[in-house]
């Protein structure tokens, strides 16, 4: 029953942006190009919701800046379990072009799980709905 | 005893309970379905609703710190009973009788406005200040067209108790005889610009893109809803499903139920293709052609066109009565 349920939900996943300091790059990636019909994520079942209790795959861009970290731990903590985290772009892992920058606390793996990594700057659409099902492969299992 | 047991019945398996949920979550898919196919999207399967449920059910319940704790756990669970109740007052023709008692179209109108009622403790009881904005954009929203969809019920009762030779009828049950017998109101000229008043009502009251005002999901996240997860939010997409099967009834009730021959079945399926229709006319078009409004541009446009429109036809009926 529960292995019945867990491969049910795992249809349903919605997904939720937090921008930590990201240079908007990966941003318009996500919002703009790999969502709009073209590439049609909602064929996934993915939703983009507006509120972080919804969600269920966390999107993570940018390279948590000093201003962002406590406000972006602060909204990791407010998403219901179980969920699973996606770093989208260089920035997240390494820092990116902003790398040894005085301003830059992460990487972000520091303070929250990352359960996959996008890497590129931006990465493709092709790149981002690819490490998306990575996502929901891993988020099955936590269901 | 056997009275009460059929009631039970009804309520919990069909035509309301288990039945009209399935009924909505299905139409709710076939919507998104649709909405995608029109955007030249592929599109989530139409049975995603389901999906979404199963999994919501699954996840976590978040109560926040500063929310009044047992209003925001209730208010979810008011507004899915109250339409819980209401899907039972609305009759199927040739299928089910509906209550029958000689005022629903009253308690009808009651029990609508119980989700946007319930929207607003939650919103307000989570203490988050979208939740706040969310709350005064649902009462105004509310205000908005509650007042032509007033008008459009009188005039249906008026119609059909002016020529039953009473003065108004407030029975579905009556309503629906005297269109069995007379044809419906939909071919009635006099009613026309009722039927477009009410078409106009739908979006406003479903919540959905031009009208989405309390919940737009891109200026005040979703709202009162915003802070809702796992087993409120299912609740609320629940309720959401029966209002859509409640509010599409109740216009085909009015306007339209003549049913399709003795067949019980049939008369299910004719049932759910004129709620098809209906939804892809004043929904699924609607929100996939239009952009949001402002609030007061909502409010001015309830105010002016549907208004009117109702005006006219019970001017129309009064006229002719
Ligand atoms: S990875 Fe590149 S595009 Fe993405 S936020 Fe960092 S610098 Fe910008």
């Amino acid at each position: 029953m529960k292995k019945l349920l867990q491969k049910i939900a795992k249809k349903s996943p919605w997904l939720y942006r937090i921008n930590a300091g990201s240079c908007n790059g990966c941003d318009v990636e996500l919002a703009t190009t790999a969502c709009i019909p073209r590439y049609d994520i909602e064929r996934l079942g993915c939703k983009y919701c507006g509120s972080p209790k919804h969600a269920d795959i966390v999107l993570i861009t940018g390279p948590l800046t000093a201003r962002v970290k406590e406000k972006v731990l602060r909204l990791y903590d407010e998403i219901p379990d179980p969920k699973v985290t996606v770093a989208i772009g260089v920035c997240p892992i390494s820092g990116g072009v902003f790398r040894d920058s005085y301003a830059i606390t992460g990487p972000i793996d520091n303070f929250i799980p990352v359960d996959v990594n996008v890497p590129g700057c931006p990465p493709r659409p092709q790149a981002i709905i690819d490490g998306i099902v990575e996502a929901i492969k891993i988020w099955e299992t936590r269901l | 005893m056997t009275d009460i047991v059929k009631l039970i019945l009804d309520l919990l398996v069909f035509p309301g309970g288990l039945f009209a949920i399935f009924f909505g979550l299905f139409l709710i898919g076939i919507d998104r379905k649709i909405a995608a196919r029109l955007q030249r999207r592929i599109g989530p399967p139409i049975y995603q609703p389901f999906i979404d449920l199963v999994k919501l059910i699954r996840k976590e319940m978040v109560v926040p710190d500063t929310a009044h704790v047992q209003a925001f756990r209730l208010a979810p669970l008011l507004g899915f009973a109250g339409m819980m109740a209401a899907v039972l007052l609305i009759p199927i023709t040739g299928v089910y009788q509906g209550f029958g008692h000689s005022g629903d179209l009253l308690v009808l109108l009651y029990l609508l406005s119980l989700p946007a009622i319930a929207l607003m403790i939650g919103g307000s009881a989570s203490s988050s200040p979208f939740g706040a904005i969310g709350f005064s954009r649902e009462m105004v929203m509310m205000m908005s067209y509650e007042l032509p969809l007033l008008l459009v019920l009188v005039t249906v009762a008026l119609k059909v108790g002016l020529a039953t030779g009473g003065i108004a009828t407030f029975s579905l049950s009556e309503i629906v005889q005297f269109q069995l017998e007379n044809g419906a109101l939909l071919f009635d000229y006099t009613m026309l610009p009722a039927l477009l008043a009410f078409l106009v009502f739908i979006p406003g009251n479903m919540g959905v893109v031009p009208f989405d005002i309390p919940e737009a999901e891109t200026e005040i996240v979703e709202g009162p809803i915003l802070e809702y997860s796992g087993a409120g939010l299912a609740l609320f997409k629940l309720m959401t499903s029966l209002k859509m099967v409640v509010v599409l009834g109740l216009a085909i009730t009015l306007f339209f139920p003549t049913p399709m021959g003795e067949n019980f079945l049939l008369n299910l399926l004719w049932f759910f293709l004129k709620c098809l229709v209906l939804m892809v006319i004043s929904i699924t078009v609607v929100r996939t052609s239009t952009g949001r409004v402002r609030m007061d541009q909502a409010f001015k446009f309830y105010l002016k066109y549907p208004t009117v429109l109702a005006l006219i036809s019970l001017i129309l009926t009064l006229l002719q009565g």
